[in-house]
């Protein structure tokens, strides 16, 4: 065999395995079973000391300035939700203040 | 597609690719001095082929090192590349990695330098390249994600085969005359 093609053989099938590899690190992206899984989640130096005692629920602040002597505007709870059979639950704060006026 | 998933994904693609290629560069490499691949090619052939497939292993081994260090998730410092068992998680398994292509940069630099050299001093850091293939293979083993792929797993058990067989033919048949 000559030499060339000895090259170009080794050419196609070192492109061939990158390819096929990419492509099938793309259809893969999550391998549960890989033997290195990089901690993600408790990394001490990426967190600060701002950020440790920051609540996880972002604090929304007064929507309403209110005069001395007004009282609040009292909410009144509305009609319960009936969800459809394909709807689930969200795991977030439920909403308490929904509008004013 | 997100730079991040990309860094991650042309990681695990440009290992494996650098690990074939480096595959090819050290068969062709052990076959000068065996008789096994005599029906594919002549010596010059073969010669030809391993420093050309130099060339081509490099690249793809480079990348697979900067796009590590580019992806966040993997936490692969700069420093990591070079020096062995530094990084915070799993030590041993990319610290391998990192010994395996100190040994190969060592064993390229001198190639480069071959003339320069004595020739004994040469050989023997040459061989080292064994060495640095089993430390790259137990990286690729231990810490491949797409290792436990049957089809990836064959291809590089495979390779990993015919290069031992091919040097356990050269101890048995003993070394040809340059």
């Amino acid at each position: 065999m000559p030499g060339w093609a000895l090259k170009l053989s080794a050419v196609f099938i070192t492109l061939f395995t990158l390819a096929g590899s990419f492509g099938y690190a793309s259809a893969h992206v999550k391998n549960v079973n890989a033997p290195l899984q990089p901690p993600v989640a408790d990394r001490p130096a990426a967190t600060s000391a701002a950020s440790t005692t920051a609540s996880p629920i972002p604090s929304i602040g007064p929507l309403i300035t209110l005069r001395p002597g007004v009282r609040p505007p009292t909410v009144t709870p509305g009609p319960r939700l009936t969800l459809a059979p394909g709807v689930r639950t969200a795991t977030l704060a439920p909403l308490t203040f929904t509008h004013t006026s | 597609m997100d730079p991040q998933l990309f860094f991650w994904i042309a990681a695990r693609a440009t290992g494996l690719a650098s690990y074939i290629a480096l595959c090819l560069s050290i068969l062709s490499g052990v076959a000068l001095r065996t008789s096994v691949l005599d029906f594919l090619a002549k010596n010059r052939q073969l010669r030809s082929l391993h420093d050309f497939m130099t060339w081509l292993w490099i690249p793809l081994g480079a990348a697979h090192v900067v796009t590590l260090v580019l992806d966040k998730t993997a936490r692969i410092d700069p420093q990591d590349a070079f020096v062995p068992f530094q990084v915070g998680y799993a030590p041993l398994q990319i610290g391998l990695g990192t010994i395996s292509l100190d040994i190969f940069v060592i064993v390229i630099v001198t190639s480069w330098l071959r003339r320069r050299m004595n020739d004994r001093l040469w050989r023997w850091i040459h061989r080292a390249s064994y060495a640095a293939f089993l430390a790259l293979f137990l990286h690729a083993f231990w810490s491949g994600t797409d290792f436990d792929a049957p089809l990836i797993s064959a291809v590089s058990w495979s390779a990993a085969l015919g290069i031992g067989l091919l040097a356990v033919s050269r101890i048995v048949f003993g070394r040809l005359p340059e």
